[in-house]
């Protein structure tokens, strides 16, 4: 109560007195800080974000000390970047309470009433009464044009006073309604920032699988709390991986010979015996165990997550481990696929690209279950270390490749689903402030809005009416609303043709 | 002949046509563009006039070109980069035909939008595959389709309002010392002609603003992030920021003149290197970016 006390008591008037409050409050600022944050996103486009020092160096970066120093690799978390960017949104704070409360005073339309400098006369050839015309030109706009009355608590009633009529959604609480929309992304972003947290967890076939996340919310990290298990389990009963048939394309790489494609001197082929098995989908059939029931089953696929308890799971790659025989010997040896395999007898190493396995969906429509292979390779080292690869061929499960007189078999294969998982409470928050920024946006921007001011009066005893018209969003056109009004008034100032029964 | 063989001699057929048609229609607008510099060097509006008929001719050519390789593919044609830049080539000339009706004599933005236009579809014939991939499973998404039509779109829209504001600054000195000029700008259409480059921005921005956020959502939905800070992110976002700065400075009174206009090209070059640039630079410093499929 004595916060709130305090609070209310407070002299909130002198903090919009300070110079420095106002200086906050102005456009310019907000041109400044925006450059400022150019300024950082441009140099965190030139060092790799969220890579490792020791990576960076060996891939040849430079100023590993000045970038060290900066922390250049992880810069949208440093204290300059998030400074910077508290600075921007305490400006847009100020600017949109500014204009709320210059929204709220209506002072615009004082003034408009006051400045009163009509931009079109027409004349209103009507007869007999000014007090007709009056009439007639608020019913036009009223009904026939469809705008609304504003009133600033003066009298409007009154013929020679000006008259302030508006259409559209007002493009100053548009305005004002994105600008805080964009403030609220920011606190999404801040939800983001501080409780966030991601992981990845492999999953194999049939075993239930417990969730032990090793990374921690940065909020959580620094009061010092560890990871928790959550207290459920995964189960993956089913890991499917589908490839479309994509044979490859016969077509030159040099710029001459594409010429000479275009002028027809050579034909585009696509060659069917070195087709390629293009990645299709990979899904993940999915049972979250909650105590010893099963919660929830989904088939998960890239683009398509799992969302349980406010964490989701994505499907993000999988692992593939090979059992490979050597002649007739029953003791197996395991690798992984992309991993080098020393086989005894073998001079080099061997090396096993992606296997290929689960359904092939073919051009001509129909689909064919692959026989798992995979394309095997021989990578030999020469005495100054440099390495030659010679391919192997297609190793087709239970199939054999000679290599050295050694016969090489695929006898097994076991594949894990790898799933990343994460926690972001920023998110339900960005979607809301992020949709109504952009309707507010798309309805100030392409709307359309207009106001006019307008009064009726008398010059040499026929009447007139002034007009000043302010439009706004890119769909309003004053040259057509002018020749709309024009249309109506001529209409309205039309002699009766008393001729017509009625 | 097996149906499978019928099939791919029927994709190889279509496939050089789609390309010999890509050839021609950089051809169009190569021609387009030696008839705009004609007209600036001449200073006479038949060349203006006669490159802006060949620019239609080319966009019509080249619509029907988007629409072959639609049904090449059985998809939205912006999957690769080669597909991109096509697409990009021609939503740049139709924006910049879109605008130009309004300016009956005035023809000297086109040099820029023809240029860029021609310069997309050959770098597209040059350096690019042009096979019709599959879409790979990252791209299986609803988002897909809204991302990169509205980030292409406000693209287009920024090159024909840059353009715009190019011809502005070049031809107001001469104007303002009362020399004149015969490009159909005189002192009574300047403003209002300048007027559209704002206009243009104005609409480019929120189809921007779109367009990064389906990008968000979509990466959101697919890699698990909303945002990774990866180089072509960031570069949307430079882009983004520069093209707000642009739309506050032009209601700062001081600043409306000049600096605006300086951020507004800024906009256009960081737009640029969004599109095509952060790719070289990000192969070139080594950085690893989740835009791949696009470089």
């Amino acid at each position: 109560m004595t916060i709130l006390k305090k609070i209310r008591e407070f002299n909130w008037q002198a903090i919009r007195e300070n110079k420095l409050y106002w200086r906050f409050a102005s456009l310019k600022t907000s041109v400044i800080f925006l450059g400022i944050l150019v300024f950082f996103y441009i140099i965190g486009t030139i060092f790799p974000q969220g890579g490792e020092i020791d990576d960076y160096i060996r891939a040849g970066g430079r100023f590993s000390s000045f970038v060290i120093f900066f922390n250049l690799l992880e810069l949208f978390t440093t204290p300059i970047f998030l400074l910077s960017a508290l600075l921007l949104f305490i400006n847009l704070a100020i600017c949109t309470f500014e204009r709320f409360l210059l929204l709220l005073s209506q002072k615009t339309l004082k003034t408009e009433e006051l400045q009163f400098i009509p931009s079109y006369i027409l004349p209103l050839d009507i007869n007999p009464q000014l007090e007709d015309a009056f009439e007639g030109v608020r019913e036009i706009f009223k009904k026939e044009l469809r705008f609304r009355e504003q009133t600033n608590g003066s009298d409007k009633e009154q013929v020679g006073s000006v008259r302030i009529i508006e259409k559209g959604w007002s493009y100053k609480w548009l305005t004002w309604i994105y600008h805080v929309a964009i403030a609220f992304c920011f606190v999404g972003f801040l939800l983001t920032y501080l409780f966030a947290f991601e992981d990845g967890i492999t999953l194999y076939p049939n075993e239930h699988t417990k969730i032990m996340p090793t990374a921690v919310s940065r909020w959580n990290g620094s009061w010092g709390k560890g990871p928790q298990e959550l207290d459920f389990k995964l189960i993956l009963d089913e890991f499917i991986t589908e490839h479309n048939q994509f044979p490859a394309l016969d077509y030159p790489k040099d710029k001459l010979s594409r010429l000479a494609v275009a002028m027809g001197w050579k034909e585009v082929k696509y060659l069917l015996d070195n087709e390629s098995y293009f990645p299709k989908d990979w899904k993940s059939r999915l049972r979250v165990i909650k105590g010893n029931h099963a919660v929830l089953e989904k088939t998960i696929e890239v683009n398509d997550p799992l969302y349980f308890q406010g964490i989701t799971f994505y499907q993000a790659a999988y692992e593939q481990n090979l059992k490979i025989q050597v002649d007739d010997n029953p003791i197996l040896l395991e690798t992984e696929v992309g991993k080098e395999l020393i086989v005894p007898g073998v001079d080099g190493m061997l090396k096993f690209g992606t296997l290929k396995t689960g359904t092939l969906f073919k051009k001509d429509g129909t689909t064919e279950k692959i026989k798992p292979f995979v394309e095997t390779t021989l990578v030999r080292k020469d005495s100054s270390g440099k390495s030659e690869t010679k391919k192997l061929g297609k190793l087709v499960q239970d199939e054999s490749l000679v290599v050295d007189d050694k016969r090489i078999i695929l006898k097994e294969f076991k594949e894990a689903s790898v799933l990343s998982y994460r926690y972001d409470p920023g998110v339900p928050i960005l979607w809301i402030s992020g949709i109504l920024a952009m309707l507010a946006m798309s309805l100030r921007i392409f709307g359309a809005w207009h106001r006019i001011a307008y009064r009726i009066d008398e010059k040499d005893r026929v009447p007139r009416l002034l007009l000043n018209i302010k439009t706004k969003g890119l769909m309003a056109n004053e040259e057509k609303f002018i020749k709309r009004l024009k249309y109506h008034l001529n209409k309205m100032t039309e002699p009766i043709d008393l001729d017509t029964p009625v | 002949m097996s149906n499978l063989e019928t099939l791919l001699s029927r994709d190889a057929f279509l496939l050089s046509v789609d390309i010999r048609l890509f050839w021609f229609v950089a051809l169009i607008y190569g021609a387009s563009l030696v008839l705009y510099i004609i007209h600036l060097v001449t200073k006479k509006t038949g060349p203006g006039k006669l490159a802006t008929n060949i620019l239609w001719f080319g966009v019509i050519t080249h619509a029907g070109l988007i629409l072959l390789r639609t049904f090449e593919g059985q998809r939205a044609p912006f999957q690769t980069l080669y597909e991109s830049l096509s697409w990009f080539a021609w939503s740049a000339a139709v924006t910049y035909l879109y605008v130009e009706r309004k300016w009956k004599d005035i023809y000297l933005s086109g040099i820029l939008v023809a240029a860029l236009s021609m310069g997309a579809c050959l770098y597209a014939l040059l350096t690019r595959s042009p096979a019709v991939e599959p879409l790979s499973p990252p791209l299986q998404s609803w988002w897909f389709e809204w991302h990169v039509v509205l980030a292409f779109l406000s693209y287009a829209v920024f090159v024909v309002s840059c353009s715009i504001e190019i011809v502005y600054l070049a031809i107001k000195p001469s104007l303002k010392k009362g020399l004149g000029t015969d490009f159909g700008i005189n002192m009574d259409n300047l403003e209002s002609f300048h007027a559209q480059s704002f206009r243009l921005a104005l609409f480019g921005f929120p189809l921007l603003t779109f367009g990064i956020f389906s990008g968000a959502a979509w990466a959101n939905e697919a890699w698990g992030r909303y945002w990774g800070w990866d180089p072509k992110e960031t570069w949307s976002l430079i882009t983004w920021t520069v093209f707000a700065m642009y739309l506050h400075s032009v209601s700062i009174p001081k600043w409306r003149g000049m600096p605006a206009s300086i951020f507004n090209i800024l906009g256009f070059i960081c737009m640029i290197m969004t599109f095509i640039g952060v790719n070289w630079v990000a192969k070139l410093l080594g950085i690893p970016s989740l835009h791949l499929y696009a470089m």
